[in-house]
């Protein structure tokens, strides 16, 4: 689904991922590992197309097309999603409207008719229900005065409305208390399958004991130094990355 | 048409007014073609006594009139002009209103990219009473506003909120807050979007007079701009003459935060769908500044249909 060939990436002036190479199979779940600026988050932005990344060279192949001649909006509809590590607010618009706005997005891109309002209250409805989302946040501008942890969800419940292929999670599970880590990691559970694949970016082993990885990839400097299964994480969180 | 209302409508050289409110007096009404001017004054009423004035010609000559409107003591009155002007235009406002009166002023107007369009308001306060002044305006190739708000008596208060959308026209809108009395207020937000070769000016003054103690003042100007060729130009002015106040202005402009653009687009919405979502949600708070939830409901679906 995803190959990572020698990605060089920059920040501004910082190269961050240096000859980076992953690839990542359909159905497949991975965890990326590493100390902070170790280049997580910067591989979670640049697969979305964050302009704020560089990429200096190196290919980037999914379901095989080149990801990198893809604007972030073609990548989104092609079934790429990041769940961001801090979800961007968006005053005056409200939730429900953006949510709607998104999902027609995508169903006019598969040819649909856009959802009309009374079908999207009943899907808000039961997919808030299972995220234990009050209907009364979609009321809400978008991520303004939302907690960690609601910003979080609604992240997840925008995973679930446009059920992509591969799903980059950068840090999903900080801000999350122990109720809301489980009931996020459940609705992610309940998403795996065989033709979907998931990366999560993590600092701790707590999410990957409820989301079992496939894969364990520790980054130091921009690259992989280290990949096992699912115990390099619990080894990690006993031994750190010293 | 409710027995509160009066229908001003003006079509190219043809004027009809429909009058059914006890409460409305229009007199030079006969002469109104000839003379150009119109006096209209309302009375104290239990209900808001409302004028909708409609602008519809085919033809490309200059629309050009003055309403002189006298709200009476404790007069309210809604004024609604959501016409599409497709002539060049030259509208002169001159309001007086007095004691306990309230006056809303509702102006939902698109213009014709090819015109010129000029908009004055002179309004003096007296005693206790509120001018609420919406205005929602989009295109014009040049459009003038000129607003002279005369605060001349105790408690008299002005809420100004202005929303101005031009692509690739210029836009120049004046305003002048006058406070001449002691305990006044007012509060005045402007907000536009520039897109396109757009070229937008604002100019917002609060003067306050060496004896206006107790005032209170506000003003804040925000700009956004979308095209790369784009200016906007925000000129807020202070001129106190008094230390015992409360006045502040703010003023603002700048182009779409990339990281709400990129998050918007990462979600599968068009660059130039995302830019629509960041303008709504730049101009949503007038929406909450309009009590009238009608009224609202209709700048809303304004901006929506204009962005």
């Amino acid at each position: 689904m995803l190959e990572i060939k020698k990605l060089n990436v920059s920040v501004e002036e910082n190269k961050i991922l240096n000859d980076l190479t992953l690839s990542i199979k359909t159905g497949e779940v991975h965890a990326i590992m590493g100390p902070n600026g170790s280049g997580k988050s910067t591989i979670a932005h640049t697969l979305a197309g964050n302009p704020n990344y560089r990429v200096e060279s190196g290919s980037i192949s999914f379901n095989g097309s080149d990801l990198l001649d893809m604007e972030p909006t073609e990548r989104s509809l092609d079934g790429l999603f990041l769940a961001f590590q801090y979800p961007i607010e968006i005053p005056g618009v409200t939730n429900a409207s953006y949510l709607r706005q998104i999902l027609n997005s995508h169903r006019k891109h598969q040819g649909k008719d856009p959802i009309d309002a009374a079908e999207f209250l009943k899907l808000l409805k039961e997919k808030s229900a299972y995220l234990k989302i009050p209907m009364e946040m979609h009321s809400r501008f978008v991520n303004t005065g939302f907690s960690g942890g609601e910003k979080k969800k609604n992240e997840v419940l925008q995973m679930d409305l446009l059920d992509p292929k591969l799903i980059i999670m950068d840090e999903t599970d900080s801000g999350l208390d122990v109720d809301a880590l489980k009931v996020t990691a459940d609705a992610v559970n309940q998403m795996k399958s065989k033709n979907r694949s998931l990366i999560i970016v993590t600092h701790y082993l707590r999410l990957l004991e409820y989301i079992k990885p496939d894969f364990v990839h520790i980054f130091q400097n921009g690259k992989i130094i280290e990949s096992g299964d699912s115990s390099l994480a619990s080894r990690i969180d006993k031994e750190g990355y010293e | 048409m409710s027995k509160d209302q009066c229908l001003i409508s003006i079509n190219g050289f043809n004027s009809t007014i429909e009058n059914l409110s006890s409460f409305i007096s229009i007199t030079k009404a006969e002469d109104f073609i000839t003379n150009k001017v119109l006096d209209i004054e309302i009375d104290k009423s239990e209900n808001a006594q409302r004028i909708n004035l409609t602008l519809n010609s085919s033809s490309t000559d200059l629309i050009d009139f003055e309403i002189n409107l006298t709200l009476n003591e404790g007069a309210i009155l809604e004024f609604v002009d959501e016409s599409n002007y497709s002539n060049n235009s030259n509208i002169r406002l001159i309001t007086q209103l007095h004691k306990n009166s309230c006056f809303e002023l509702y102006k939902l107007n698109s213009y014709n990219n090819e015109n010129t369009n000029k908009f004055y308001h002179n309004c003096s306060l007296l005693e206790n009473s509120t001018f609420k002044d919406y205005s929602f305006s989009n295109g014009s190739k040049e459009n003038f506003s000129k607003t002279i708000i005369n605060l001349d008596d105790v408690n008299s208060r002005y809420l100004g909120s202005g929303v101005s959308i031009n692509n690739s026209t210029n836009s120049d809108t004046e305003i002048e807050i006058r406070h001449n009395t002691k305990s006044a207020s007012s509060d005045c937000y402007f907000k536009t979007v520039a897109k396109g070769s757009s070229k937008v000016n604002f100019d917002g003054t609060i003067f306050v007079d060496n004896y206006c103690s107790k005032t209170i003042s506000n003003q804040v100007s925000k700009g956004l701009l979308i095209g790369k060729e784009s200016k906007i130009n925000l000129v807020p002015k202070l001129e106190i003459y008094n230390d015992d106040v409360e006045c502040s202005h703010g003023a603002a402009s700048g182009q779409p935060d990339k990281n709400t653009l990129f998050y918007l687009t990462s979600r599968g919405i068009s660059k130039e769908e995302a830019e629509q979502i960041y303008v709504e949600g730049f101009l949503s708070e007038f929406f909450e500044t309009i009590d009238n939830a009608s009224m609202a409901e209709k700048a809303k679906n304004f901006i929506n249909l204009n962005t």
